[in-house]
């Protein structure tokens, strides 16, 4: 069975707390541990950090996919249709890479439409429900 | 980094390769506390707290794993952060049942983990306690100082996300300071260098460093202030 919720945001730091809540909920409810759910919150502040970390506008796009024992989190950034205000989208910084490489099972990023885009996954460690 | 090093020392376990190794990743370890500043913990704690794990880290990383050392670390580091502010417990607000709910969820956190001998999940918490799973997620999002009230506030309207999450190119003025950071620590008189060097290399306590050079315990404390001010302030002039 497999779960997606979509989330879509403006650019604002005080709505990241929807990013964190949605993914420690689908984790909760799939019996990940809470050191994992901890783990899991702060590699979504890193996600969405490293995407549209210097952006002051555009739609942040949040996909998350619970299936089995894994949870899938991407985060899109947006820009089609913004007044070109000279925004490139930033290299993220390496601490960022490293802390997601330390939380997560699997990630990557690419352009995607043109904003920066981040994926992300981790597996439930335990197996048993 | 050369794995040959990390390969030597764990051999070895030479005092002065791991000094160097210590000193060469203590950057790491202050990065990432500065990623958890401002969020109810004072900065100098939170660095001391990494400092620790970092240390703790050199010890125990085996280069057979096939893990990069500053994954490994980075994962450490991160752990000790949040058992930190887990212990800590906040200075968010929040209503004062969720703060006591979070309390309560640290001591249970604890207490499952060493039944299960895993952490446990929100079901059992919520079992455990007496209390709806939704009412765990709600302590744990008020609760974790840090990720607190300050990080999501309602921010000015042209703020980014990197100026709020504290990101490396936002807020103190950060440049690789990994060159700087010896010169710094070499323009400390004699007493502080050895002072920081016992607590952030060697790891001991206060009092532990306390006893070994024969000052009071509070004497430690106020040199490690101090020592930490003088860097800070050396780093921000560029010496």
């Amino acid at each position: 069975m497999s779960d997606t919720v979509a989330l879509s945001l403006p650019v604002r730091s005080d709505l990241l707390v929807l990013a964190r809540i949605t993914a420690a909920t689908m984790a909760a409810r799939a019996d990940f541990d809470i050191e994992e759910i901890e783990d899991l919150r702060l590699a979504v502040d890193e996600l969405c950090l490293s995407v549209v970390g210097g952006a002051r506008s555009g739609t942040v796009r949040l996909e998350f996919t619970l299936d089995d024992a894994t949870i899938a989190i991407t985060c899109e950034l947006d820009r089609r249709g913004e007044p070109d205000d000279g925004y490139v989208p930033a290299e993220p910084d390496d601490l960022s890479i490293r802390l997601i490489e330390a939380l997560v099972d699997e990630h990557h990023r690419d352009a995607g439409t043109g904003g920066g885009r981040a994926w992300l996954s981790k597996r439930r460690s335990r197996v048993e429900h | 980094m050369p794995r040959e090093r990390w390969v030597e020392f764990a051999t070895s376990r030479d005092e002065r390769l791991r000094d160097e190794l210590v000193t060469e990743h203590i950057d790491l370890a202050r990065r990432l506390a500065h990623r958890f500043a401002n969020r109810g913990e004072p900065y100098d704690d939170l660095v001391q707290v990494g400092s620790i794990a970092l240390i703790k880290a050199v010890d125990r990383f085996d280069p057979d794993r096939g893990v990069e050392f500053t994954t490994y670390a980075t994962g450490t580091v991160i752990g000790e952060l949040k058992r930190h502010f887990r212990d800590k417990g906040w200075a968010v607000r929040a209503p004062r049942r969720i703060q006591e709910l979070y309390l309560e969820l640290g001591h249970t956190i604890d207490a499952l983990s060493q039944e299960l001998g895993r952490p446990p999940t929100v079901p059992e918490l919520a079992d455990s306690i007496g209390v709806s799973q939704d009412a765990i997620l709600e302590a744990i999002e008020a609760g974790q100082g840090y990720r607190s009230s300050s990080i999501d506030a309602p921010g000015q309207r042209d703020e980014t996300l990197a100026d709020r999450l504290g990101s490396d190119d936002a807020g103190v003025a950060v440049v690789d300071e990994r060159s700087v950071l010896a010169p710094a620590l070499a323009a400390l008189p004699e007493r502080q260098q050895e002072v920081v060097r016992l607590r952030f290399v060697d790891g001991l306590t206060q009092s532990e460093i306390a006893s070994r050079v024969g000052i009071s315990q509070m004497h430690v404390s106020r040199l490690l202030a101090q020592s930490l001010a003088r860097i800070r302030q050396n780093l921000a002039e560029g010496h």
